[in-house]
C-alpha cells in the first residue's frame, strides 16, 4: 500500500472496533468526538506532510527492509544522518501543530526492540528478530501507527514487579500456550493509543529472574478482544465539548493524547511476541526505548517552542509592547533556550552509532542531558511567555461575552468587551483574543499537557536521566584529568 | 530542458522556500521545466531549495547531468536564475 494521506488515516480509524471509554460512558465514535478529534488531526499532520515536496525529504525515507518509500515514522535509523533528520522532523511537526503529534512512541520503539530482539536471539536461539522484521513490514506497507507502550502503572514503587501485593501493576504473562501467550495488566499515560492501528508493548523496567513474567515484548492490533482505553483528561478539555467554541480553545484544530490502556487477559500469538521471560533483556530494551525517546524531545518540543515563541512576539505586538527593550530579551532568551534543546537534539544523534542488529543509536549521555534540559527550560519559556503576554491570557472574558447582544447601561456586554479589551489598535480585539487564548492553551490549557508535564515525566522522570548520567558521565576520567594539571600522582 | 526541484524537509527554514521557487521559475523560458525530483527520473538539471545553510537533503539517489544547483537563503535567488539560463544557452 502506497503512503497514507491524512484523510485516509481517519477513515482507516473508523474501520477499527476500538473500545474507548470516557467520563465513565463508552464512547461508540471516538474519530468524531470533539475532545478527541483535535488528537487525531495532529497524527492525521504525520501523513500529510510526507505527500508535500516542501517536507517529504525529511518526512519520508527508504525501508531497510524492503527498499521502498515509507513514512519516516516508520524508518530503521542506517545513519547518523538519519536520527538527525528524525528530530528536524519532530520540530518541524511540532510547528505545525503545536501539540503532541503522538507517532515518535512508535518509531522509536520499532528501533529499540529490533536491536534488542536481535541480542536476545544471538544469546539464546529464539526467532524474534525474524518475528519483528515480518511485523515491521507489515507496519511499513500499510502505513500504520504504532503505540509504542511501555509505562505500567507501577504501584507501590518501592517494590519490583513480582513483589508487588496486586500482580497486576505491571503488565505480565499469565499463560502461556503452544500457540502463543495470554497477558493481563495495563499501560499508563500511553500518548496516541486510542489513535494507533497497533500496540508494541515493551517492559517498564530492568528486572530480576523473580520478574520473569513480566518480560514481555509483543504487539497486537488496537481493537482485539480484551484490549480497552479510559481516556486521560486534560486542563480545560470540556470547553471542547461547548456549542461554537473557537477562540476560548486557543488551538481548535490540533491537540494530544493520553489514555490508561487495559489488557484484560488478551491472547498474544507466537509470531507477534518479541520478548518472553528473557528478564535480562528488559533492561536494553528500555534504555534504548528511552534513549531514543530522549533524544525526540529535543526536536518535538523545540518545534512547539517555536510556535509558543512567536505567539508570544505577536501578543508584544498586539499589545504595543513590542518595541520595549525587556520583552526584546525575553524572546531572545526563550530562543536561546529553545535552540539549547535542538542543539541536545542534534548533537545527541550526530555522535549516534551502530548496533549489532545494524540499525542506529543516539549517544546515550547526549540524550540523558537533551531530556534533562526539556525537563526544565520549556518551564522558562511558559514563564517568559505568560511574561510578556500579560494577565488578561487568563482573566478575559468568554468568546460568548465578547459577542454578546445582551445591554447593560449604555452598551451590550459584547461592545464593553470589545472596548475595554482593545489593545494598541493595530489588530483587532478578536484578534488579541485568539492568540492570547492560544498562549494560554500551550502554557496551562489542554496543550500544556504535551509542552509542560510531558516535558517533565514523558520519556522519564527527571531522576531517571540523572541515573544514566550518574552511569555515563565518566567521572573518573575526569579525576585522572584534574590529578594530571594539578600534579598529583596518587 | 527538465529540471528535478528538491526542498530540504524544512525543520526551521530562514526564509519562504516555496515562494523563492516560484519566483524562480517565474523569471526562466519556457523551455526549462521543473517537476518534484524522483530518483527514477533522468534530469538534466537539479535545483536544491533548502531553508537553511546545512543544506541537508539527500541527493545521491537522483541522475542528474549536472553538479546539482543549491541555494539556502533568499539572496540566492538571483544568482540561481544567472546559473539556470546559463545552462539553457550552454544547450
Amino acid at each position: 500500500m502506497a503512503l497514507m494521506n491524512g484523510a485516509q488515516y481517519i477513515e482507516s480509524l473508523r474501520k477499527l472496533d476500538i473500545k474507548v471509554y470516557m467520563f465513565g460512558e463508552k464512547i461508540e465514535n471516538f474519530v468524531d468526538h470533539p475532545m478527541i478529534r483535535p488528537s487525531i488531526n495532529c497524527v492525521a499532520m504525520t501523513y500529510d506532510l510526507a505527500h508535500e515536496a516542501e517536507y517529504e525529504d525529511l518526512m519520508t525515507a527508504k525501508s531497510s527492509i524492503t527498499g521502498k518509500k515509507i513514512n519516516r515514522f516508520a524508518h530503521l535509523h542506517q545513519s547518523t544522518d538519519d536520527l538527525r533528520k528524525k528530530v528536524k522532523m519532530q520540530r518541524l511537526l511540532g510547528q505545525k501543530t503545536a501539540s503532541c503529534f503522538q507517532r515518535c512512541v512508535g518509531m522509536d520503539a520499532f528501533n529499540a526492540v529490533f536491536s534488542t530482539t536481535f541480542e536476545i536471539d544471538q544469546k539464546y536461539g529464539t526467532k524474534y528478530h525474524e518475528n519483528f522484521i515480518k511485523y515491521l513490514t507489515f507496519i511499513q506497507e500499510n502505513d500504520f501507527i504504532v503505540d509504542g507502550a511501555m509505562t505500567d502503572p507501577k504501584g507501590d514503587r518501592a517494590l519490583s514487579p513480582s513483589q508487588q501485593p496486586d500482580p497486576d501493576m505491571f503488565l505480565r504473562i499469565v499463560e502461556k500456550r503452544a500457540d502463543g501467550i495470554v497477558v493481563r495488566g495495563a499501560k499508563a499515560h500511553q500518548t496516541g493509543s486510542i489513535n494507533s492501528h497497533e500496540h508494541l508493548i515493551m517492559p517498564t523496567i530492568a528486572m530480576t529472574e523473580a520478574d520473569k513474567a513480566y518480560a514481555v515484548s509483543f504487539a497486537i492490533p488496537s481493537d482485539v478482544d480484551g484490549l480497552y482505553m479510559i481516556y486521560g483528561r486534560q486542563s480545560c478539555d470540556t470547553r471542547k465539548m461547548e456549542e461554537g467554541a473557537d477562540i476560548d480553545l486557543g488551538n481548535k484544530q490540533f491537540g494530544g493524547q493520553e489514555a490508561l490502556v487495559v489488557f484484560d487477559d488478551v491472547f498474544i500469538p507466537n509470531d507477534r511476541i518479541f520478548m518472553c521471560e528473557e528478564w535480562d533483556f528488559a533492561g536494553m530494551l528500555v534504555e534504548r526505548f528511552a534513549g531514543y525517546h530522549r533524544q525526540s524531545y529535543g526536536g518535538c518540543k523545540v518545534g512547539v517552542g517555536d510556535v509558543l515563541i512567536g505567539a508570544a512576539a505577536v501578543a508584544a505586538d498586539f499589545n504595543g509592547a513590542d518595541k520595549a527593550s525587556h520583552v526584546k530579551d525575553k524572546l531572545i532568551e526563550m530562543t536561546h533556550l529553545n535552540e539549547t534543546l535542538y542543539c541536545c537534539g542534534i548533537a545527541c544523534s550526530a555522535e549516534g552509532s551502530p548496533t549489532a542488529a545494524g540499525n542506529y543509536q543516539i549517544d546515550l549521555l547526549l540524550a540523558n542531558v537533551c531530556k534533562q534540559n526539556v525537563t526544565r527550560f520549556p518551564y522558562e519559556i511558559t514563564r517568559l511567555a505568560e511574561d510578556i503576554a500579560g494577565g488578561l491570557m487568563v482573566t478575559m472574558p468568554s468568546e460568548k461575552d465578547f459577542n454578546s447582544d445582551l445591554k447593560v447601561g449604555s452598551m451590550t456586554i459584547g461592545e464593553t468587551c470589545n472596548k475595554y479589551f482593545k489593545g494598541n489598535g493595530k489588530a483587532s480585539v478578536e484578534n488579541r483574543m485568539r492568540i492570547l487564548r492560544f498562549i494560554e492553551n500551550m502554557c496551562l490549557g489542554s496543550s500544556a499537557v504535551g509542552y509542560r508535564t510531558e516535558s517533565m515525566h514523558g520519556a522519564g522522570s527527571p531522576q531517571a536521566q540523572r541515573i544514566m548520567i550518574a552511569r555515563q558521565g565518566n567521572i573518573a576520567h575526569k579525576k585522572e584529568l584534574a590529578k594530571k594539571i594539578a600534579g598529583i600522582k596518587e | 530542458m527538465k529540471y528535478g526541484i528538491k526542498f530540504c524537509g524544512g525543520c526551521n527554514p530562514r526564509y519562504e522556500r516555496g515562494s523563492a521557487f516560484k519566483s524562480i521559475i517565474a523569471d526562466l523560458p519556457d523551455k526549462v521545466n521543473f517537476e518534484i525530483a524522483r530518483e527514477e527520473v533522468d534530469y538534466d538539471g537539479l535545483l536544491v531549495v533548502a531553508g537553511c545553510s546545512n543544506c541537508c537533503p539527500e541527493l545521491k539517489g537522483y541522475k542528474v547531468k549536472r553538479k546539482p544547483i543549491k541555494m539556502w537563503d533568499e539572496k540566492h535567488i538571483d544568482q540561481v536564475k544567472v546559473e539556470i539560463l546559463k545552462e539553457v544557452d550552454v544547450t
